[in-house]
């Protein structure tokens, strides 16, 4: 099966001042259609900035970076963008709603950006997900009458209602409490095993880590091993 | 989109104070061009509908005599045969007036005053009773030879009411000096610089005041069907005059009055015919016009740009505390020209509400004005051209104000919403606030 993420000796350098700073040194990956991957590290090591070049947000400074077979190195702006659209979910780890919409208008979003589907389509697809993530019965209300739990639900929705081929999600447990956390995790597993959506997550919580079917471990810019994480009952173990 | 507009909407009420003071300061702007183009229009209403009609014909049928090459005379003679000419040229015509001009010395018993003097046929003059606001007096006693209609400042200058007898004091074309009695028959409403210089009596006793005949008048002042035909009548009688035998004089776009001094200085002596439009007539008072408008818009402009800074500075602020959600919407997908567009329809919306509410309150403003009758101070009067504070807003001018104030304002908004055209999607990640 083609990867959906394929990256070849990739290197990001930042430049702070006069100073460069290297945030991923050679780094290779590839993913998979399906997969629930997670990336570990510490803080610093890269994970936000590998997640920026497969989100097509950032560039990378030497290397290839091809999502959906498309290389982002070759792409306009406007074509990266509609690329983002079109085959790219996004959660943030603070929700990132927008204040002013309603929930149901927040998740109809990419939607309307897409331009696909008739305004009763778009008020099915968005009551769907909005089940899904079990979150319908809020749906007009806005996100600042919502707890974060309930906010990263509504971000969930919203990064799958366009039916993206790959959702990233840097860190979207932080803000959350480790129950909560826990359980948005639980649900973008779901997800995945429902729709076959392939989920690219950072963390740095062990245990939200042990949900995934692979852990990319990330150090000083270099990924240092590809693991199976510990077992699902190990986990539940150290609860 | 309508998303857009929704959110555009609801950032404005959102930010309830910000969108208030900037909303306010953009109707009052819009308000202030509506009253003072208001103005405008009300002094230039006044001045076409008074001018008209006290000073000048539409187009005028004048010239001067000149008995020796040094000494000329406001005057037509042979007029009627003048008059035979013109009448069949101009269908247009809707009908002709013929004024005495002079120039002469009032003495009372307690003062004098030099004014111009007008020679009328009451009788022949409609739009005169509508303009003229007689106080004191009647018109119709204009009729009688020896009369004469004064302003009320003249009056009050010469000490005068009704019924009192004046002397009217200058010299004859063949420079002998006369004097003619006249009796106050009517005292009217300034109206403004117009009623500074002049003063009417019956042609006849002008006649007599110059020793003219009965075959002379200062001027043949003709009224069209339709205003806007005077530049093809004027044209058409700069040519049929000189091929019926009349001398012409060049083009001067300036009023008869203010021709002495050169047509003095020309060698030539006997008739020489001038046609003029009002808007010559009556160019000695556009600079007032000219002025006014000027100081308007300098005033608006000033007023603008502190509003220009005032968007600028709101969108600017708007934008920082939205980078992120600008970040996000890129992220998931948002064109950059969405997002200019975005902030343009939050930008519009404000300054097109403001700058209609704006509109509406001017043209409130402008009635309260007029149906105040506010007395303008006499130096003020002078450009008004008549006593009261009179404002008259044209649905154009109306229009015309809301679309600058709104097109000025959004494309101010244009720069700001660039830059956040151009902000990253990475910065969707950037934890802050
Ligand atoms: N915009 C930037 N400008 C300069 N340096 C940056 C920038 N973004 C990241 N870096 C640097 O690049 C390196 C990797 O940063 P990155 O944010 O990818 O790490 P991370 O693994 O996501 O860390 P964290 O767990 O704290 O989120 C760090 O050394 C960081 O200081
Ligand atoms: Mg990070």
């Amino acid at each position: 099966m083609a990867p959906i993420v394929s990256i070849v000796d990739v290197y990001k350098e930042y430049s702070l001042g006069k100073t460069l700073v290297p945030a991923l040194r050679g780094v290779s990956l590839d993913v998979v259609a399906g997969e629930f991957i997670s990336i570990a590290g510490p803080s610093g090591s890269g994970k936000t900035t590998l997640l920026n070049l497969i989100g097509c947000v950032d560039v990378a400074t030497r290397g290839t970076v091809v999502v959906a077979g498309r290389n982002t190195a070759e792409l306009s702006e406007r074509e990266l963008t509609s690329l983002r659209l079109n085959t790219i979910g996004f959660i943030f780890q603070s929700f990132n709603l927008v204040p002013v919409l309603s929930v149901f208008q927040n998740v109809e979003f990419p939607l309307l950006l897409q331009r696909k589907l008739s305004a009763p389509e778009r008020r099915k697809r968005v009551m769907l997900l909005l089940e899904q993530v079990g979150i319908a019965t809020h749906a007009d209300h806005r996100p600042s009458e919502l707890s974060g739990g309930q906010r990263q639900r509504v971000a969930v929705a919203r990064a799958l209602v366009g039916s993206p081929q790959l959702v990233l999600a840097d860190e979207p447990t932080a803000n959350l409490d480790s129950v909560t956390g826990e359980h948005i995790i639980d649900l973008m597993k779901e997800l995945n095993e429902r729709d076959g959506t392939t989920f690219i997550f950072s963390t740095h919580d062990a245990r939200v880590m042990s949900h995934a079917n692979a852990v990319i471990r990330l150090e000083d810019g270099q990924i240092v091993g590809r693991e199976k994480p510990l077992g699902g009952a190990q986990a539940a173990g150290m609860h | 989109m309508r998303q857009l507009f929704l959110i555009a909407f609801r950032n404005l009420v959102t930010h309830r104070r910000r969108t208030l003071m900037l909303g306010g300061a953009i109707a009052g702007v819009t308000m202030l061009l509506v009253v003072l183009l208001g103005l405008l229009n009300g002094i230039r209403s006044t001045i076409l509908e008074s001018a008209t009609t006290l000073m000048t014909g539409q187009v005028n049928v004048a010239g001067f005599f000149k008995v020796t090459a040094g000494q000329s005379a406001p005057v037509v003679t042979h007029y009627k045969k003048v008059l035979e000419v013109i009448r069949p040229q101009v269908p247009e015509l809707d009908y002709v007036t013929e004024r005495g001009r002079g120039w002469a010395k009032l003495v009372s018993d307690t003062g004098s005053l030099q004014v111009g003097v007008n020679g009328i046929d009451i009788s022949n003059e409609p739009g005169f009773r509508r303009v003229v606001q007689v106080q004191q007096g009647s018109l119709d006693a204009l009729t009688e030879p020896g009369t004469i209609l004064l302003f009320q400042e003249q009056a009050t200058r010469l000490g005068v009411r009704v019924g009192d007898v004046i002397t009217l004091s200058s010299y004859t074309l063949r420079g002998a000096a006369n004097t003619v009695d006249v009796k106050v028959a009517a005292i009217a409403r300034n109206v403004g610089l117009l009623s500074m210089f002049n003063t009417y009596v019956p042609a006849v006793t002008l006649r007599a005041l110059y020793a003219l005949n009965e075959d002379s008048t200062g001027a043949m002042m003709l009224y069209l069907k339709d205003i806007r035909d005077v530049p093809k009548v004027e044209a058409r009688l700069r040519e049929v005059l000189p091929a019926a035998g009349f001398q012409l004089m060049d083009k001067d776009p300036r009023a008869f009055f203010q021709k002495f001094e050169v047509v003095n200085r020309e060698g030539w002596t006997g008739q020489k015919l001038d046609v003029t439009n009002w808007q010559d007539e009556i160019a000695f008072v556009q600079w007032t016009l000219t002025a006014i408008t000027w100081l308007s818009f300098v005033l608006i402009g000033i007023l603008l740009t502190i509003i220009a800074v005032g968007i600028m500075n709101t969108l600017w602020i708007a934008i920082r505390e939205r980078t992120r959600e600008i970040g996000t919407l890129r992220a998931i997908g948002m064109q950059r020209m969405r997002v200019l567009a975005m902030f343009l329809v939050e930008a519009l919306s404000l300054s097109l509400a403001s700058a209609l509410f704006g509109a509406l309150l001017g043209l409130l403003v402008c009635a309260l004005i007029n149906a105040a009758h506010l007395h303008a101070p006499i130096t003020v009067q002078l450009f008004l051209m008549r006593e009261e504070v009179h404002l008259a807003v044209l649905p154009s001018a109306l229009l015309g104000s809301v679309l600058l104030i709104t097109g000025c304002t959004t494309a101010i908004s244009l720069i700001p919403s660039f830059l956040a055209a151009r902000l990253q999607p990475v910065t969707a990640m950037h934890q802050v606030g």
